[in-house]
């Protein structure tokens, strides 16, 4: 395993669709600048009447999307690239007990999520509280504190994201069925909870990765798209198991299969 | 190794390096399962595809990843860039690499750990004859330093002039184990050996193409 991991490190960064991948999570900055923009264009040509009804989503949610998914598909391809080239053999073949290859890659994609969701995050955060300033009711100037909560557990989504691409990508072994799967699951599936009748479009929506994040941090001052109905430990827990049952499912696997 | 159909050699090759499983039974290398080494590849070196490789990646990058696996360091991986050639272009893409190239990349990386046996499943397949001339070199030269050397092929031509002993496996089962010189004594070549070996065992010809 002390071998293993900066091989695997060197395996990921040693790739331009990685390097790729991480800029395009960065760019998510970008997203919420341009947003903010934006919506500071509209709001200053308002009457101050709609100034005052105006209100605006948190911006560091709207963007999450974009670090989510790319780390996520990096995520799958860190697996499912040496499946499509036949490079895992070889792979295999010099780590015959297997399980450092996929624990490496659990660490190695875990960590630049940890390390980019939360700069895309609070970067965002702050560039908003910059180009926003005290417009739409000042919900750019809360105290820092009371944020932190919902900024650190929406961060945490996006090495959650990693590891489920990984996990898929593990257990389908095939590009394009990991990143369908993701896409899938993540947004698909939530369109149709939404749609169902109450209360399992409450029920079910509470559980969907996305409505975590606020329910851990409490956080429920914007209306949100999913339900909330899971006590913030719970909802720790149902993230955590996002990120952990398909690299456990994709181990059990990589241990048993043929290669 | 000169197996007939396709798949056993690849499914033995496969079975000794621990990426299938046997049904039954076990293989050991040099007395112990290969699955239990630490540091397989200072044991053993495989080329079974050479071009199951990241396109994408540097020669020197691929190497890089497989050396550290094992502990071993980057002066190793210069070293052998060297010795197979591929000093001139270990910064390239592999993707933009030539199967001679790539087979030679794939031999550097067998090599890293300076294993005692090898192993390489049809590594002449597609060379032209500098590149069938610089394998067979390599592999007598390997051989000379008292290594041991499995190799499979279907160019028995190729195989008399680089083999001491020849193992011929047809439809699954051991057809024949012998030196090139017992197997040559009866036969005018080798080519003759093997397809009068392999004709003897149950009528394989009717079978698939």
């Amino acid at each position: 395993m002390r071998h293993v991991l900066p091989a695997e490190w060197l395996k990921l960064h040693s790739v331009r669709s990685s390097r790729l991948a991480i800029l395009l999570a960065l760019g998510g900055v970008l997203l919420g600048f341009g947003i903010a923009q934006m919506a500071v264009g509209m709001y200053d040509s308002a009457s101050p009447a709609q100034q005052a009804r105006a209100r605006i989503a948190e911006l560091e949610e709207v963007v999450l999307i974009v670090p989510q998914l790319s780390l996520g598909i990096l995520g799958v391809l860190a697996m499912t690239s040496e499946y499509a080239t036949g490079l895992i053999r070889t792979s295999l073949t010099v780590v015959p007990r297997r399980w450092p290859v996929l624990t490496a890659k659990a660490a190695v994609v875990g960590v630049i999520g940890l390390v980019t969701g939360p700069v895309v995050v609070f970067g965002t955060h702050l560039v908003c509280r910059w180009v926003i300033g005290d417009r739409f009711s000042g919900l750019y100037q809360a105290p820092f504190s009371g944020k932190l909560p919902l900024l650190v557990a929406l961060s945490l989504t996006v090495p959650v994201f990693a590891l489920l691409g990984l996990g898929l990508g593990t257990i389908l072994r095939s590009t394009a069925g990991g990143i369908t799967l993701l896409v899938g699951l993540v947004y698909v599936i939530p369109m149709i909870v939404g749609n169902l009748p109450g209360p399992w479009n409450e029920w079910l929506g509470s559980v969907m990765i996305s409505a975590l994040a606020r329910q851990i941090s409490g956080d429920l001052t914007t209306p949100g798209l999913y339900g909330t109905s899971l006590p913030p430990p719970m909802a720790a827990v149902l993230l955590a198991c996002y990120a952990v049952l398909p690299v456990l499912a994709g181990l059990w696997l990589l241990q048993r299969r043929d290669a | 190794m000169c197996p007939k159909p396709l798949v056993v050699k690849s499914t033995t090759m496969r079975l000794i390096l621990g990426l299938d499983a046997p049904t039954s039974g076990e293989v050991l290398v040099n007395g112990k399962r290969y699955t239990t080494f630490l540091t397989p590849m200072r044991e053993v070196g495989a080329l079974l595809d050479a071009g199951a490789v990241h396109g994408g990646r540097s020669a020197r990058d691929h190497l890089l990843c497989l050396a550290r696996t094992n502990g071993i360091g980057p002066r190793r991986v210069t070293e052998l860039l060297e010795r197979v050639g591929l000093d001139g272009v270990a910064r390239k893409h592999v993707g933009g690499f030539s199967l001679g190239m790539k087979q030679r990349l794939g031999i550097a990386a067998a090599l890293l750990g300076d294993p005692g046996v090898l192993i390489f499943d049809e590594p002449v397949n597609g060379l032209d004859p500098d590149g069938v001339r610089w394998i067979r070199d390599l592999v007598r030269s390997l051989a000379t330093q008292g290594r041991t050397i499995l190799l499979s092929s279907h160019l028995m031509s190729e195989m008399a002039l680089t083999a001491d002993r020849i193992v011929i496996v047809s439809r699954g089962k051991l057809i024949a184990e012998a030196t090139v010189e017992e197997l040559t004594a009866r036969h005018p070549s080798l080519e003759d050996a093997y397809l009068a070996l392999t004709a003897s065992s149950a009528g394989h010809r009717a079978g698939r193409p």
